[in-house]
């Protein structure tokens, strides 16, 4: 039988009666892994599809989370109405983190900026209480979907999975698009795209304007799922873990930041009692991947199988 | 109002100082190898750590502990650019950064671990002391840190301008390649050089614990506010990253009192954002952004 890509589809039926198998904490860290999975597809996009080095994905997430969070604590606004508008304002967090870009601000500058970026927002989660709670955190009632609240984990699980898999098909068709393909072309070269009549400035801003659309939504998931909402969620052990995500996974790749987000979610629940450890196997993962798997472990797959290439896939 | 200015220009200074110093040791190795070390916060808050341990647990004098950990840091530098930074530095600047990173947070994580539930205070090398000069209050600390840092930029400026040495550093500066083919040995070089910009680190992050509880966080703290020096001074500029970070030292403490004490903490966010809009090369920096 030939595998082809329709194959993945069978991923998300797989993963269907999961809830039955597993017991509350399993349940609760497999969702956890479904906001991991848009957090690292979200990523992927600007770093290993438009290849810029942007630290700001760790913002967005709070952004997303905290949007959804004051929508529905202080306008009171059912969860599942708040999602999209929580993916639209880090959307607009993206397009924001975008204009350094767009003044042509690359490389280690625009990380740096991104940086303080992400530090400045986690400095406004803490500095503006009327919100966000301050550093005592927020609290946020259980969701709550067409009328439906969700109190369980594994109800959670299927209205997650529901929305993980539409962003992930609408993210991967945006990809394989001419816009995909654009955002390979400025990675490789992005005086050549230039050349080629690609219009940079609009691909940088779409970039990240859908990266922080998809991990805003992962945001607003992540609200739903650990019910309280402090600052020291969006730290920079948050920023290393994204990180590891996509390295481990993959750069550039959407089934890199699947399986990433799925082996990097999965250990650091392990090893919660020890502070530090968590930083250390990070550190240490992306080290080894650098410098044995550039590609990530999607790589060794897609040298069992072309089908995890992907369709733009080519050597650095 | 006013009256408080100079007490605000002689701590802002002393704090800037050490800004100072961390800039430093970043732009030589940036200078050297054109690689930014992402992890460089987490080296400096671990030489103080490193300091502790051997004064502390070993019970060494302070002179000989503060050498050893300094040396240390000269051997990690050397190490971290030989095995890790020397083998991708062909390869994509994404690569390089995440690398840094990723042996910042190891080092981090090996410190929390260790660490990471006590409040630790680094040995001090003299007794606290303060002085008045016209209602100004200045502590031996502050003048400490002057004295230091002045000593460093002058040897680092004398080093990088007037000896075979810092040519040779130069030429790699300018291009990596024509050095090589001139026969100068860029990876040894290299190596030193980061060996050299982590010992100054180390030092900075000495000086640092002089005025600071030694927490595993202190690294990213530290990171920061050298990356607005140097962003402010210019990228790659020796005396631009010493203005820089006197400036921002300046300014955190003047804007700190005089508009809100929220400055006291975003000051060096808000240098590295509106600096990198307005004016992407800084003070004195020469090219610093690729534009299409």
């Amino acid at each position: 039988m030939r595998l082809t890509r329709r194959a993945f589809w069978l991923l998300p039926l797989l993963a269907l009666p999961l809830p039955l198998v597993l017991n509350q904490y399993y349940q609760y860290v497999v969702n956890l892994i479904l906001v991991y999975v848009l957090v690292g597809v979200g990523f992927n996009i600007v770093v290993g599809n438009l290849g810029q080095l942007a630290f700001s994905n760790v913002a967005f997430f709070g952004i997303g989370a905290y949007a959804s969070a004051i929508l529905t604590t202080k306008l009171g606004m059912p969860w599942w109405l708040t999602v999209i508008p929580a993916g639209l304002i880090g959307a607009l967090a993206g397009c924001a983190a975008s204009i350094p870009a767009l003044r042509g601000v690359r490389l280690f500058y625009l990380a740096i900026m991104t940086l303080a970026f992400g530090e400045l927002m986690r400095w406004s989660y803490i500095r503006t209480p009327v919100l966000t709670g301050g550093s005592m955190g927020l609290s946020v009632p259980p969701a709550e979907v067409l009328g439906w609240t969700l109190t369980r984990d594994d109800q959670k699980f299927y209205v997650f999975l529901f929305i993980v898999v539409v962003v992930v098909v609408c993210t991967n068709r945006i990809l394989e698009s001419r816009i995909g393909r654009a955002f390979q072309a400025i990675k490789n070269d992005e005086k050549a795209a230039a050349a080629m009549a690609i219009a940079t400035s609009r691909y940088f801003l779409l970039a990240f304007a859908l990266s922080g659309f998809v991990v805003g939504i992962g945001g607003a998931m992540y609200a739903a799922l650990v019910g309280h909402l402090s600052p020291e969620a969006f730290d920079l052990v948050q920023l290393i873990q994204q990180f590891a995500i996509i390295m481990v996974g993959g750069l550039g790749s959407l089934a890199g930041s699947v399986l990433g987000a799925i082996l990097i979610t999965a250990t650091p629940e392990i090893f919660r009692d020890w502070p530090g450890f968590e930083e250390l196997m990070f550190g240490v993962v992306i080290v080894l991947v650098i410098m044995f798997l550039p590609r990530g472990l999607v790589s060794l797959l897609a040298r069992i199988h072309p089908v995890f290439k992907d369709r733009f896939y080519q050597d650095d | 109002m006013l009256a408080l200015l100079p007490q605000l220009l002689v701590s802002g200074i002393a704090i800037g100082m050490l800004y100072a110093l961390i800039a430093l040791s970043m732009t030589i190795l940036y200078r050297a190898t054109t690689v930014v070390n992402f992890g460089h916060g987490d080296l400096v808050m671990v030489a103080a750590y490193l300091l502790t341990i051997f004064a502390v647990n070993a019970t060494l004098p302070f002179v000989p502990a503060l050498l050893l950990s300094v040396a240390v840091l000269f051997a990690f530098g050397f190490l971290l650019h030989r095995a890790f930074i020397w083998p991708i530095i062909r390869g994509p600047h994404l690569s390089l950064a995440m690398m840094a990173i990723a042996v910042g947070y190891s080092v981090r994580g090996l410190v929390r671990l260790e660490y990471g539930q006590e409040a630790v205070r680094m040995p001090r090398p003299f007794a606290e002391k303060i002085f008045f000069v016209n209602n100004v209050v200045i502590t031996l600390d502050e003048i400490a840190f002057c004295v230091v840092v002045l000593v460093m930029l002058v040897a680092s400026y004398v080093v990088f301008s007037k000896t075979r040495f810092g040519r040779i550093v130069q030429a790699m500066f300018q291009t990596q390649r024509g050095a090589s083919l001139v026969g100068i040995n860029v990876m040894q070089y290299n190596n030193v050089i980061w060996g050299v910009g982590c010992a100054l680190g180390a030092l900075g992050g000495v000086l640092l614990g002089l005025i600071l509880i030694l927490d595993p966080d202190v690294g990213a703290w530290t990171l920061l506010r050298g990356f607005a020096a140097m962003t402010l001074g210019g990228f790659g500029s020796l005396h631009g990253a010493v203005v820089g970070g006197l400036l921002i030292g300046v300014l955190e403490k003047v804007l700190g009192t005089y508009v809100s004490t929220a400055f006291i903490d975003i000051t060096c966010y808000l240098v590295i954002i509106v600096v990198l809009l307005i004016r992407p090369r800084g003070l004195f920096g020469q090219h610093a952004t690729l534009r299409v």
